[in-house]
């Protein structure tokens, strides 16, 4: 096993890796840019490097700066986590050669699925079903142009180095094309450094169903069962179920045992996910295979009983993957939201700055991943989540409810944060009916901000703050206890409203 | 005792709400809507409101003038109350009668500058994209009008207080 680890990445990702290290006794190294000096990850580890400022590129996507913080600190082994560089197959190739172990699938199959193009030719000769769509990546309009014609619009653009629905676009004709191929190769360049796209003939209304994969370094290779994870925002997912409501166990089966073909086809070893669509005839299509540990690898975990990330680290060092397909089962329902820096009222726009107050949510089968904490800012560089907030039930109807009360104890303020979008995700009736789509978020929550059920909130919240002007002095005792707060009504009313005393009774 | 009316903004919106301190029961009365809670404050930043048999936990932290307050998971922003000048985009400024000055809703890297100087514009049309937290922002302009000065070019940094682009209305 190994004596160190250095984890490439930051956040709540790099978190739940410290964690793991030390339950398994293996030192931790962090490293950081600038504007993550203060951040929890360089809090917990037990070293901390610095690798240049702010933005990614100088520094989580250094790959020389990363591999010299592994050679000074003696770490043995580098887990990438998700996003930066995880999917890199360079930067897993630049650790082989250095003796470094990455902790993720091998320099050629990561480098085989992470061209979305090859990964598809790969699985048609595997026999897994694929959608329709380009077989190969292509710089000019025209061949563009061609090829949607050819598959008929809707289309899908889509990065080749993607992940994370970075770079993807959806266009609906003609028109639309060329500005979706800008924008999209733009996006993809600034977050893969890579601005390949292709296109893929767009399925309507599918459900995103993914198949959570563990292969040891001998091949032998088991499947966790499947994620649903159809609740998406620009096609970003935001909630996570296991299991899924549309499968049953035949289907599951057949998932399963396709999902773990087509990792055999791609030589793969680590952890890894192979993502489907399913449609609404319960055909199902190869969408990607994520070469990575995922956001949502928490699911997997609460109702497998596996530790992912401890399985990532013993597969890396050598070891023989203990877990044996006919001893695997699915137990009860778990629920995965994220909770993003995002204010759902302004369209979702990122909301950095600094978290004046947080109370993290506790209780039986409830468990948060969270790269924050109070006082932390907030910065504008990467990726907006903050948490992760998992619950696990017996049945799915009773982890909706635990998920809907363990959002109402989930406090972050002083930034915009998705908690409250999420619990109306939650209660709504579709989703409870288990019929969501990825086409759920657009259908239902066209705007969000206006709801009725909201109401109370904004009257209780109202008259919190009013509470709180009148009497902000009153000490741990209930008003009553005190024969009412007549004298504590003082000066400090002025900091907040406009008030008058006297008028209505 | 006497009766305490506030004008709060929350979340922007412009509310209304007195409040009296009786035999230790907070009354609250907004429009039509009266709310008869008991009140105690568990800590400095938290509320315990009861009433109707239900027991609700409020948690509340103030920055500068604004006051952040979470009930049941939900975030609202609470401010006094000041007289507006009417709104556009978001945190647009009207420089003129006719003219916008348009800001970046939040901080962020200005990543593709879509108009010139001098191009006419159309109600929302793309002006500026920035680019926060990985994710692609199109800043768009609120009225028809010219390109009247760009402040920013691409790769600047840009926070919410400096003016990228102003538009004179046609």
């Amino acid at each position: 096993m190994f004596g160190k680890v250095l984890i490439a990445n930051r956040g709540e990702i790099a978190v739940r890796v410290i964690r793991a290290c030390r339950e398994m006794g293996i030192g931790s190294v962090a490293v950081y840019s600038e504007a993550d000096a203060a951040s929890l990850h360089v809090r917990l580890a037990d070293e901390a490097v610095p690798i240049g400022p702010p933005p990614a590129v100088e520094s989580y996507l250094n790959m020389e700066r990363i591999l010299a913080a592994a050679r000074a600190t003696g770490a043995e082994a580098i887990h990438p986590g998700y996003g930066f560089l995880a999917e890199n197959a360079e930067f897993a190739r630049l650790c082989e050669t250095s003796g470094v172990v990455f902790i993720g699938p091998n320099s050629a199959a990561l480098e085989l699925v992470g061209d979305k193009v090859r990964a598809r030719q790969t699985m048609e000769k595997a026999g897994v079903p694929t959608i329709p769509g380009m077989k190969s990546v292509s710089s000019s309009p025209d061949e563009f142009r061609t090829a949607a014609r050819a598959l008929g619009y809707p289309v899908m653009v889509k990065a080749s180095a993607g992940g994370g629905g970075k770079g993807m676009r959806v266009v609906c004709d003609e028109s639309g094309l060329i500005p979706a191929l800008e924008s999209g190769m733009r996006e993809a360049k600034s977050a893969f450094g890579d601005d390949s796209v292709y296109l893929e003939k767009c399925i309507e209304e599918p459900r995103h169903v993914e198949f959570q994969v563990l292969a040891d370094n001998r091949g032998r290779t088991v499947h966790l069962f499947e994620r649903e994870c159809s609740i998406q925002r620009r096609h970003q997912k935001i909630l996570e179920e296991s299991p899924s409501p549309a499968l049953d166990p035949e289907l599951r089966a057949r998932m399963g045992e396709t999902a773990v073909r087509a990792m055999r086809a791609a030589g793969y070893n680590n952890a890894g996910t192979v993502e489907f669509l399913l449609d609404r005839d319960r055909r199902f299509y190869f969408l990607e295979v994520n070469a990575r540990i995922q956001v949502e690898h928490p699911v997997t975990e609460l109702v497998a009983g596996v530790d992912l990330v401890r399985q990532q680290i013993l597969i890396a060092s050598g070891a023989d993957l203990s877990l044996r397909q006919e001893d695997l089962r699915q137990r009860g329902h778990a629920v995965e939201c994220r909770i993003y820096a995002e204010d759902p009222k302004t369209n979702f726009l990122p909301s950095a700055g600094r978290i004046a107050l947080l109370r993290e949510p506790k209780g039986p089968g409830v468990r948060y991943d969270s790269g924050v904490y109070e006082g932390f800012e907030v910065p504008v560089f990467y990726d907006p989540i903050l948490a992760k907030l998992i619950v696990w039930a017996e049945d799915r109807e009773t982890a909706c409810r635990r998920m809907s009360a363990a959002l109402d104890d989930c406090v972050i303020l002083g930034i915009h944060t998705t908690a409250g979008f999420l619990k109306d995700v939650v209660n709504h009736p579709e989703f409870r009916a288990g019929r969501a789509t990825t086409s759920f978020i657009g259908k239902f929550f066209p705007s969000w901000g206006t709801g009725e059920g909201e109401e109370d909130g904004r009257r209780l919240a109202l008259a919190a703050a009013a509470f709180e002007a009148l009497a902000p002095t009153v000490g741990p005792e209930s008003l009553s206890g005190r024969g009412g707060g007549k004298k504590d009504v003082a000066t400090p009313w002025t900091t907040l409203g406009r008030w008058r005393a006297g008028g209505e009774t | 005792m006497s009766v305490a009316v506030f004008d709060f903004l929350l979340d922007g919106e412009p509310r209304k709400i007195s409040v009296e301190i009786r035999d230790g029961i907070l009354i609250a009365r907004e429009g039509g809507h009266v709310l008869e809670a008991e009140v105690r404050r568990i800590s400095g930043s938290e509320l315990q409101f009861r009433f109707g048999g239900r027991s609700i936990r409020i948690h509340l932290v103030r920055d500068g003038e604004r006051t952040f307050v979470s009930v049941d998971g939900r975030a609202f922003v609470i401010s006094e109350s000041r007289p507006e000048t009417g709104r556009y985009g978001e945190g647009d400024e009207k420089t003129a009668e006719t003219n916008l000055r348009i800001k970046s809703p939040m901080p962020g890297k200005v990543t593709k500058i879509a108009v010139v100087e001098g191009e006419e514009v159309r109600r929302n049309q793309t002006l500026v994209i920035v680019e926060a937290m990985k994710m692609e922002n199109e800043i768009k302009t609120a009225i028809d009008g010219v390109v009247k000065k760009i402040h920013v070019a691409v790769g600047d940094l840009v926070d919410s207080e400096r003016p990228l682009i102003e538009v004179e209305k046609k």
